[in-house]
């Protein structure tokens, strides 16, 4: 396998190539990357990619890490049901966080 | 070079001016303090509709932008998401029937092709909905887009079309001349000498206003959005409840609340509505998501095991009268307004573009817009 064909974002599928031709039409922060690639926007919420996807970023663009703006975080922190949310109905789930 | 123009604000709106201006060999410069959608048309839904318009201009606006998104969803150079997957609008009870009744009729009379609903047509259709709703309405022509991605595509199709884009960019003040014609703009980045602007900053448009001694009246209407795991096969369509355009036009200052599910391309049903005036404030209410959920799961029971992975909250540009501002001020010259959307700033955005190159090029307009003046909320 090639390395462009790397998947950076497992929940979504994001592959390498995806997210250097994003920085290659002009993204230069996470927020940037997710907006046009969907990386981080899944079930982990960014949290295995994040990492990943700055240091990429870094590495395109020169950037160091730490000057790289952080992504948005999005409650809730782990996925919860629907039911359980409205606490309505929500008995027979055993997800609760 | 100097730019022929600057817009402020590379929101949908900003965006579709600077894609419409630069078609028409603008020399655009489009300013934007974040990245491109990191407003509100980076926190909202990418609903095109036309049954929540009012009749008038409103409505003949929300025809010709739908008509002009599904070209721009061949010709932008990236996919949009585009669908056009039509949705329903569901009653529980005579009166939200009623409502729905009207809204056919008045869209008829405008020639958009939809139908009242039987419980048992709504079922067919989507078959997940609680069974005991009363009815509602068809509306197939309406479509969706992928926000975030229609913003930056247009941004970027300017780009391609000759715009220059400075991103984390922020507009500090605007120079007039003693006539009070535009001279420039500063920015954190320097000095643009331009002859004119498009101040397109959503919900801060009052701020850039007030740069010039203009008042702006645009405030900030909060929502929220409720996203769940990807899932196939609960929702189809769009569903929205028989209340919403209630919810919208009413003016409390409380919380009202309207579901709105929707199915999206990635898989993920996003659940809203919520509207209430809160300042600036964008962060997310538990008690707000409760409410939207809550309401989700009247219309849709089958959404309980379904998890949400996100939540957020956008500001809607709201105005009085709940119409856009696209107009020239009257007392400066070359500052022109494109704000004001509220819910439909997305669906509006293409036809606010094209509107906005006409005025700059000095063509007729493809509608009338003296209805969206700013003067009309002097005095
Ligand atoms: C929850 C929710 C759901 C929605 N659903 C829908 C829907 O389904 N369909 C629909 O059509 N609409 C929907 N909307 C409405 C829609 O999102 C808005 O009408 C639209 O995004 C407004 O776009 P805009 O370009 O005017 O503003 P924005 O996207 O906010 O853009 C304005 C930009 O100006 C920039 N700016 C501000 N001040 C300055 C400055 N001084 N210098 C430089 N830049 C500056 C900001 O950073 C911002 O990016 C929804 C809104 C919300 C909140």
């Amino acid at each position: 396998m090639a390395e462009e064909d790397l998947i950076i974002c497992r929940c979504e599928e994001v592959s390498l190539n995806e997210i250097l031709a994003a920085i290659q039409e002009g993204a230069r922060t996470i927020n940037e990357v997710k907006r046009r690639t969907r990386a981080g926007m899944g079930l982990c919420q960014g949290k295995t990619c994040r990492r990943l996807v700055t240091q990429i970023l870094a590495r395109q663009t020169g950037q160091p890490m730490g000057d790289i703006l952080p992504s948005t975080f999005r409650p809730p922190v782990r996925p919860i049901a629907l039911g359980i949310l409205s606490s309505v109905e929500g008995e027979e789930e055993d997800d609760v966080p | 070079m100097f730019p022929d123009v600057v817009i402020i604000g590379g929101g949908i709106v900003g965006c579709s001016c600077a894609y419409y201006l630069s078609r028409e060999g603008v020399k655009v410069h489009l300013v934007e303090r974040g990245s491109i959608a990191s407003g509100t048309s980076g926190a909202c839904e990418g609903n095109i509709l036309q049954w929540d318009k009012q009749p008038g201009i409103e409505l003949k606006l929300g025809i010709a932008s739908a008509f002009l998104w599904e070209t721009l969803a061949e010709e932008l150079p990236l996919d949009i998401e585009y669908v056009k997957k039509g949705s329903i609008l569901v009653a529980e009870n005579q009166e939200g029937l009623d409502s729905a009744g009207q809204i056919v009729k008045s869209l008829q009379n405008e020639g958009v092709p939809c139908q009242l609903a039987t419980r048992e047509d709504l079922l067919e259709l989507e078959p997940n909905l609680a069974p005991d709703i009363t009815g509602g309405a068809i509306f197939p022509e309406d479509a969706q887009v992928q926000p975030m991605l229609a913003t930056i595509a247009l941004g970027q199709a300017a780009k391609d079309q000759g715009a220059v884009i400075h991103t984390f960019t922020e507009v500090k003040n605007i120079e007039l001349s003693p006539e009070r014609s535009v001279v420039a703009v500063n920015t954190t980045a320097g000095r643009i000498p331009t002859r004119a602007i498009v101040n397109a900053a959503g919900v801060w448009s009052n701020a850039i206003g007030k740069m010039v001694d203009l008042d702006i009246p645009v405030l900030p209407r909060k929502g929220h959005i409720v996203v769940t795991e990807p899932v196939a096969n609960i929702v189809n369509c769009k569903m929205m409840e028989a209340g919403y355009t209630q919810a919208v036009e009413s003016d409390e200052r409380g919380l009202a609340i309207a579901a709105v599910v929707e199915h999206t391309l990635s898989g993920n049903i996003l659940l809203g509505s919520s509207r209430e005036f809160v300042g600036f404030d964008r962060s997310v209410n538990p008690d707000v998501i409760r409410a939207i959920v809550a309401r989700a799961l009247r219309f849709f029971p089958a959404l309980k095991n379904i998890h949400a992975i996100r939540t957020y909250a956008g500001l809607r540009p709201y105005t009085p009268d709940h119409r856009p501002i696209i107009a020239e001020a009257d007392t400066v010259k070359g500052f022109y307004v494109a704000t004001g959307h509220e819910g439909a700033g997305i669906c509006l955005g293409p036809i606010t573009g094209k509107l906005i190159a006409q005025m700059l090029t000095g063509q007729a307009t493809d509608l009338p817009i003296e209805q969206l003046s700013l003067s009309r909320f002097d005095d």
